[in-house]
């Protein structure tokens, strides 16, 4: 009996993926736990283990949408049966641009699906089409409103008019050109809008949209926190270093509980104060930024919160992280002190309505009670939505977070 | 203007008076003109006005035909009544064969001016061999121009356009429609060129493509929609052949979406011809597949649930425009 | 009898000139140079020059799809003839019709017709606007044994009849329609006894007696001028040829159309006749067939040398006030 490549729910609220890819070609033998193919849904990319021994039958191709649960292709006991089972239609192995629609789940036995436009193909009006290349648009990064996800004359005018954000594109081409060619530039290199990239579009681009954001800007003295930092790591041994990470998170957290309003979020029309804190940390691992959570930072010590977060690193590293492990956050914490960086203008990852920049701690001349002195120093920025919070709260909290970095008892 | 209200039927009446007056090549033929001025009332005062211009005939729908097709050939200006736009079956040789082409087959060497005036249409409760709606057929015939008024001003400007027309016209004048009244401008001259289509509401939101019966199911329907939000642009088309597409197109570009509305039945009628013609010559501008309304493919039955339920509605339309426009 | 041995000998020409017409296009078409299909009059040249020369040239006539002889017999032009037949751009219709759809309105041939019987309703409409505009003109409507059988043949009979208006139904009675005889497909023997029914005189005619048949319509002709009304005329003739050219006539024997021929053959009839009379002899019989020969020579000629249309002029002629 053949063994079904089921799409598994990765999380509570995925309902379908993109298959990016399959690694192998249909009639190969693939091995357990070999990765036979990646899946792609709007906050990870996972590389999917085979769930069995057998020869590959593939009844859905690369580029195709899958819901969850769906079977994908089979791993057969021999050639013969994985020809039956839907091998017909060899996908060669990294076929991903190649749009093509899932064939029925229900219906292995039956003869392979031939491979029908329906999932890579973007529905749009005549209109909507002549539109989007009048103003150099790429269809495949509209949202289509219409019957069937047609994109329509309101979808264009919205993004035209600003007032939608482009959705992810699918192709890794645009079809509208980009910039008018005038002979000037040579495209050197084209870079598909998917996967965490497209995430990061959809996610920066309607935060800037749709929220006020103001950032305020201080520095405070660091010294405290390295003295804190080097106690932990002595106590911790062999154990793993306590990150100034860690630390920042401890500090936004125990910030929060003392200002609750700016863990919040809103739709327009009420704002919701949340009760947990999760605190969000910005990572890049090279494909694009993502955003793992530590969960009820707040109840958590320093220690803890810095194991979570190298599990975290290792989870993205891996690209394991699940979709839940990138929901529901309630504010950020972003470092770009490793690069040099003091003071920047971070933007809320919205629907969150704070994020505080860190940056690095340099020695700096500093003037303590009429004497000029060395001190480390650290720049912090929060970037605050206006519409949630008012400049003053927004600078009370800073200024609380400011205190515990100072001193760290604070914290406790 | 003229602020004078007066039926579809005396708008024909008061028509074919000032024609008749003008050119004595005109009279007119069918059966039981003269008894009630037309079984509708519609020739009211001609009788008596030109004695021997109206001219009761056999119940011979061929030869009534065949006499205006004779009688063009030889210097007269007919206006052959149908009795019921039904009976176009009987006389299909003499229309279709022989008016339709026989300028054309004969190279040009003659003229044919002859109105067949053919009084349409459902909601009488006349059932299927007296209520259809049959205009298409003529639009698919080469040499007949083919004209559907709707409101009583427009009935008495195409009727003079027709009989001062010099080819076969085909004149489809809805029965429900003759006692409806509407201002109509008492000057002689008064004319609407063939071919020339009316847009009667303007609207940003959809067009709705019209004629005959089907105007005063766009006109309801679009007030209705604008209490809704959605602006529909009434397009009434009046002629069918010669169409004008340059009035559809420009308000199709105005609003992107289409609904085609008429009486006649849905399949093959004269909204899958527009539809087409929409769709090639100004695909670009459409943002939604173009909407038809008409009759369900039945013949129309007799009992008013069921002829009510086969008809379209001004509900049929609110509903396609709604859907061409994404609400 | 009429006496003008002018108006005989002429009537002869024009029987010699429909039947060298009819031969020629048999040739021509066999040959491939007339496209289509076409349908021959030999044989039936007394019934249309008799009616004919009993017309006026503001009378009208119309004719069938068999019609190449009412509309020479009505004065057409040869040289439009033969283009129209070869599709050149000089024909009567320009290169539209062709053989089965001909026309001369400047002498009154309200068209040839494909439908058959299709010119009965026509000619009613004729009558009809002769009788509105006052004036003297007949309207005659030739039409087959065949077409005596459709049904507007029926509403045109009544309808001129009731109106009194002057028209001539002219059936020609050839014996054949397409593939059916006339003993299969009609009630009666005689189609002339229809009229009564309508209340017109019928006459049947010896079809292949030029002379009786223009006596005929010579009568028919004074009763609808005066007012008094259609009358039905039944030329009995023969088709020679095949319903089309290219018939394999697998439906009758060819001794029936021997026995049609030599004897019973109008034209031959009335050579024997006009000799008779001493208006003809050999030498003046040649010399007759050598002018139209000569004359339709030139008729080909000018066919023959005509331009074709341009294939772009298919689209006009359609309208008198095209938009």
């Amino acid at each position: 009996m053949a063994i079904e490549i089921q799409v598994p729910k990765l999380g509570l609220t995925m309902e379908e993926a993109t298959l990016v890819k399959w690694n192998f070609s249909a009639g190969q033998s693939v091995k357990k736990d070999e990765i036979v193919l990646v899946l792609e849904t709007d906050k990870v990319t996972y590389e999917m283990p085979s769930p069995g021994d057998g020869v590959l039958a593939i009844l859905a191709q690369g580029g195709t949408t899958i819901k969850v649960a769906e079977v994908v292709g089979y791993l057969a006991a021999d050639e013969a049966e994985a020809a039956s089972l839907g091998g017909g239609a060899a996908a060669a192995p990294a076929a991903e641009a190649t749009p093509a629609a899932a064939a029925p789940a229900e219906a292995p036995k039956s003869a392979p699906a031939a491979p029908a436009a329906s999932g890579g193909r973007v529905k749009s009006s005549p209109l909507a089409r002549s539109m989007a290349a009048e103003h150099g648009l790429d269809l495949n990064a509209i949202t289509g409103t219409g019957p069937g996800g047609r994109i329509v004359r309101a979808d264009v005018l919205a993004v035209l008019e600003g007032g939608a954000q482009a959705a992810p594109a699918e192709a890794p081409a645009p079809t509208a050109p980009i910039q008018a060619k005038c002979g000037l530039l040579t495209v050197a290199e084209e870079l598909p809008v998917s996967g965490v990239r497209k995430v990061v579009f959809k996610n920066m681009h309607q935060s800037l949209q749709e929220q006020a954001q103001l950032t305020l800007h201080t520095e405070v003295s660091a010294k405290e926190m390295i003295e804190l930092r080097k106690k932990l790591n002595a106590l911790a041994g062999d154990g793993p270093k306590i990150s100034y990470n860690a630390i920042m998170i401890k500090a936004v957290a125990q910030a929060v509980k003392l200002h609750p309003r700016v863990n919040a979020a809103t739709n327009g029309e009420v704002i919701q104060v949340w009760k947990e804190v999760h605190v969000g940390v910005a990572m890049d691992l090279g494909e694009g930024l993502i955003v793992p959570k530590v969960r009820d930072a707040e109840t958590k010590s320093v220690v803890q919160i810095n194991r979570e977060l190298g599990e975290l690193v290792e989870q993205a590293k891996a690209k394991t992280l699940m979709p839940d492990d990138l929901a529901a956050g309630t504010i950020t914490v972003t470092n770009l002190g490793a690069w040099d960086i003091d003071h920047f203008t971070p933007i809320v990852n919205n629907p969150e309505s704070a994020i505080l920049g860190v940056g690095r701690i340099i020695d700096k001349p500093v003037v303590v009670d009429g004497q000029v002195c060395v001190a480390p120093m650290l720049a912090l920025s929060l970037t605050i939505d206006h519409r949630i919070i008012d400049g003053a709260p927004g600078a009370a909290f800073l200024k609380t977070i400011k205190d515990m970095i100072e001193q760290p008892l604070l914290m406790l | 203007m003229s602020e004078r209200k007066i039926s579809a039927s005396a708008a024909l009446a008061e028509a074919l008076h000032d024609e008749m007056s003008q050119d004595e090549s005109i009279y007119i033929l069918g059966e039981d003109l003269t008894a009630h001025a037309g079984i509708f009332g519609q020739f009211k005062g001609l009788p008596e006005a030109f004695p021997g211009r109206i001219l009761d005939t056999p119940i011979s729908e061929m030869c009534i035909v065949g006499c205006g097709v004779g009688s063009a050939l030889t210097g007269m200006r007919p206006i052959v009544d149908l009795h019921f736009s039904d009976f176009v079956t009987c006389a299909m040789d003499e229309l279709c064969n022989q008016a339709a082409k026989i300028r054309y087959m004969f190279g040009g060497q003659v003229k044919l001016p002859m109105v067949v005036w053919c009084p349409d249409g459902a909601g009488l409760r006349a059932a299927a061999q007296h209520s259809q709606s049959l205009e298409s057929w003529f639009v698919h015939t080469p040499g007949v121009k083919v004209v559907v008024p709707s409101e009583p001003a427009d009935v008495k400007g195409l009727i003079k356009s027709a009989i001062r027309d010099d080819d076969p016209v085909m004149f489809f004048q809805h029965k429900r429609l003759f006692a409806k009244e509407g201002p109509v401008p008492e000057d002689k001259d008064f004319i609407i060129p063939l071919g020339q289509a009316a847009v009667k509401r303007e609207g940003s939101d959809v067009s709705l493509l019209t004629y005959g019966s089907g105007y005063y199911l766009c006109a309801q329907a679009a007030e209705e929609l604008a209490k809704d939000g959605i602006e529909a642009e009434v397009v009434d088309l009046r002629t069918l052949k010669p169409l004008d597409m340059d009035t559809v197109a420009q308000s199709i570009k105005k609003t992107y979406r289409a609904v085609i509305v008429h009486e006649a039945c849905v399949t093959g009628g004269f909204g899958a011809e527009l539809a087409a013609r929409i769709q090639s010559e100004l695909f670009d501008y459409l943002d939604a597949p173009v909407g038809r309304v008409g009759t369900k493919d039945v013949p129309i039955p007799f009992s008013p649930p069921l002829e009510d339920f086969v008809l379209p509605s001004v509900a049929d339309v609110i509903e396609a425009a709604k859907a061409v426009a994404y609400r | 009898m009429p006496e003008d041995s002018n108006l005989l000998l002429s009537m002869y020409k024009t029987m010699v000139k429909v039947r060298q017409f009819e031969s020629m296009a048999g040739e021509y078409f066999a040959a491939g140079d007339i496209p289509g299909f076409i349908h021959l009059s030999i044989g039936q040249e007394g019934s249309s020059v008799g009616i004919c020369s009993a017309l006026r040239d503001d009378d009208y006539v119309a004719t069938t799809h068999r019609g190449h002889g009412h509309m020479i017999a009505k004065g057409a032009d040869l040289n439009k003839m033969v283009a129209e037949l070869f599709g050149k751009a000089t024909g009567y219709c320009k290169g539209k019709g062709g053989s089965m759809h001909i026309a001369d309105f400047s002498i009154g041939i309200l068209g040839a017709n494909g439908v058959v019987a299709g010119g009965l309703p026509i000619i009613t409409g004729a009558g009809l606007s002769i009788k509105y505009r006052k004036t003297d003109q007949v309207a005659v409507v030739f039409f087959g044994d065949g077409a005596s059988n459709r049904g507007p043949v029926h509403e045109a009979m009544n309808m001129c009849a009731i109106w009194n208006l002057p028209v001539l139904f002219v059936v020609e009675n050839n014996q054949w329609a397409s593939t059916t005889p006339q003993t299969y497909s009609c009630s009666v023997g005689d189609l002339c006894t229809r009229a009564a029914g309508y209340g017109i005189p019928g006459v049947a005619v010896d079809g292949n007696d030029v002379l009786a048949v223009r006596e005929a319509a010579l009568e028919a002709v004074a009763r609808a001028r005066a007012g008094e009304g259609p009358t039905f005329i039944e030329n009995k003739t023969y088709r020679i040829r095949g319903h089309f050219e290219g018939d394999p006539q697998k439906y009758r024997k060819e001794a029936e159309v021997k026995a049609w021929q030599d004897e019973k053959d109008p034209i031959n009839r009335y050579t024997k006749l006009l000799t008779q009379k001493k208006l003809l002899n050999k030498t003046k019989i040649q010399t007759i067939w050598d002018e139209v020969k000569a004359e339709l020579d030139a008729a080909l000629d000018f066919a023959k040398s005509s331009p074709f249309p341009k294939p772009e002029d298919a689209l006009n002629d359609l309208f008198s006030n095209p938009y």
